[in-house]
């Protein structure tokens, strides 16, 4: 009953390991450059946040922006390099249900968004322990994990609903490019939305982003400009949201080879 | 159990096109059943509606008793598919392709099954090379040991030898008898008549989807052909008969019933024995009957 869908699941980790480089060696390299820029070289120049220093603000952010866009590119992906050589078709064909698919691989994409997390984290870590004197702590480890699944999970239902919507790459590149990545940067990663015009901050509060990144910001560093009464209830609707859209993504979209 | 019935299928296209219009069949057990017809009649759409790859506009498909959309998880299990069109998978190697097919499959641990398909097919030396790696032949025969790493009750081969030489169609036919003797039912579709002749226990044509006849392969070539009896005589000699007949030379072409009996229509030509000096007897093919009936669409209602 569960080996199917543990085959796939386990499928989708296994992709990504193999493509190594690309999927947590590039994502490390990213995060160090970050860090190194916006942490250390600018942040010196940075206020503190509610007593929080700026390289210590800016991690949980790019944890975040991490994990949401590798959770994303691993189940779109992986889908859309299936559908290019036509084995997408062998998982219709397979008796897996479309719940199967859809957990195993936002499953798959929450592991690989995990890692980099954590690598990011770990780097980050040595950026503090340099720079403060100290390693980064966890202030509310709970939340922070709470965070990081919703967050991996809905962005691998996503990967999964734009996949199946997709019918070139240049579609699954234009999402990233025009909608995920300026939600990302807008959604709070580099700075407080604190710190923006009243209006600007208006339009970022209907972000959903901002609720995410701002929970993960408050498990670790223990500051967030968004209640967690306000950050857990929207991100447990996005969820429930994404699920369904993946679910009928699924249901109507097409398995066929491109 | 029939393992598979195709009853009234129906199959419309969102852009209108009707690729499969209403077409009946089924499948009996332990035999090699042929889908032919030419490139466009809906043999594809058939073999992917009883994957659920596409879903029937109308009628009904079974799959050992069950409906494949009512009940997918279990015909599912039932089937191994051959696609019409290589599949390249990037990632992973035979072996691993092998055991991920395995476990989409419910069986974990599936080594043995694995190995012995892996020999059978002539890939165990190739099992560690990724499918990019591989020659097109190697890529078919991957994908026929994918069909059958849970042993499916029902295979379904779309063109399996599409592009494939001649030496390596005649080992995968092996195959494919060895696996009916195993108590296999197998569906395939193909375009070389010749081999679907030798192969195929029953065989429907279809064309532009419709159904255009559906038999035993012998009887209906027995029934969509001629027999032709060629008579090389010494002297001339002026016939009497009803039989339609041609000269060529000293040669006589008779076109006869099939099935005719040799004896019978000598004594019927009354023709004197000592002035014929060679007889030849052309049958009809399935080359000739499926050109017929694709001529002649409709050629049985």
């Amino acid at each position: 009953m569960m080996t199917p869908f543990l085959t796939l699941f386990q499928r989708e980790i296994a992709r990504f390991l193999k493509v190594i480089v690309q999927t947590v060696i590039t994502p490390f390299i990213s995060s160090f450059l970050y860090l190194l820029i916006f942490g250390v070289s600018l942040g010196a120049k940075m206020p503190s946040h509610q007593g929080i220093p700026y390289l210590s603000f800016l991690i949980p952010g790019l944890m975040m922006m991490g994990l949401m866009s590798n959770a994303f590119q691993n189940s779109s992906s992986s889908i859309v390099s299936s559908k290019f050589s036509g084995d997408m078709e062998d998982l219709r064909v397979a008796p897996l249900s479309n719940q199967q698919i859809i957990w195993a691989m936002s499953l798959g994409a929450l592991v690989r968004g995990l890692v980099v997390a954590i690598i990011t984290f770990l780097v980050g870590s040595i950026f503090c322990y340099y720079e403060q004197g100290s390693i980064l702590g966890i202030v509310h480890p709970f939340t922070a994990l709470f965070f990081i699944i919703l967050a991996g999970l809905i962005f691998g239902l996503l990967g999964i609903s734009v996949a199946f919507w997709a019918t070139t790459f240049d579609q699954l590149s234009a999402f990233s490019a025009f909608i995920l990545l300026p939600l990302t940067y807008l959604g709070g990663v580099f700075l407080s939305i604190e710190n923006l015009h009243p209006i600007w901050q208006m339009i970022s509060k209907m972000n959903p982003l901002l609720y995410l990144i701002n929970g993960l910001r408050y498990g670790v560093v223990g500051v967030s400009d968004v209640p967690m009464e306000m950050a857990i209830p929207v991100s447990l609707l996005g969820f429930i949201l994404f699920y369904i859209i993946a679910l009928i993504s699924l249901k109507k979209g097409s398995f066929q080879r491109w | 159990m029939v393992p598979l019935k195709i009853d009234q299928l129906r199959k419309k296209y969102k852009g209108g096109q009707e690729a499969v219009k209403g077409i009946s069949f089924d499948v009996k057990p332990g035999e090699i059943f042929g889908l032919l017809g030419p490139n466009g009649a809906g043999k594809t759409t058939i073999i992917s509606t009883i994957t659920t790859l596409e879903e029937p506009t109308s009628g009904r498909v079974e799959v050992f008793g069950q409906s494949v959309v009512d009940h997918p998880n279990f015909t599912k299990k039932q089937l191994g598919v051959v696609h019409q069109e290589v599949i390249n998978s990037g990632f992973f190697s035979v072996e691993e392709i092998l055991a991920f097919q395995s476990g989409y499959y419910g069986i974990r641990n599936n080594k043995e099954r694995i190995e012995f398909l892996l020999h059978k097919l002539s890939l165990y030396e190739h099992r560690h090379k990724k499918v990019k790696q591989l020659s097109g032949g190697m890529k078919r025969r991957l994908m026929i040991a994918k069909a059958l790493v849970h042993t499916p009750k029902l295979l379904l081969l779309d063109e399996p030898t599409a592009g494939v030489d001649i030496g390596l169609r005649e080992t995968l036919w092996q195959f494919v008898q060895e696996l009916r003797n195993e108590g296999m039912s197998i569906l395939l579709t193909t375009h070389y008549l010749e081999e679907a002749e030798q192969l195929c226990d029953r065989i429907a044509i279809i064309n532009l989807g419709n159904l255009e006849c559906v038999g035993e392969t012998k009887e209906l070539v027995r029934q969509y052909t001629q027999k032709k009896i060629r008579l090389t005589l010494t002297e001339s000699f002026a016939f009497k008969t009803n039989y339609l007949f041609f000269q060529e030379g000293p040669d006589f072409l008779f076109i006869v019933p099939p099935g005719k009996p040799m004896g019978e229509f000598l004594a019927e030509l009354q023709i004197p024995v000592h002035i014929i000096k060679d007889v030849k007897i052309e049958e009809g093919n399935l080359e000739e009957a499926f050109m017929k009936v694709v001529k002649a669409p409709g050629a049985e209602k």
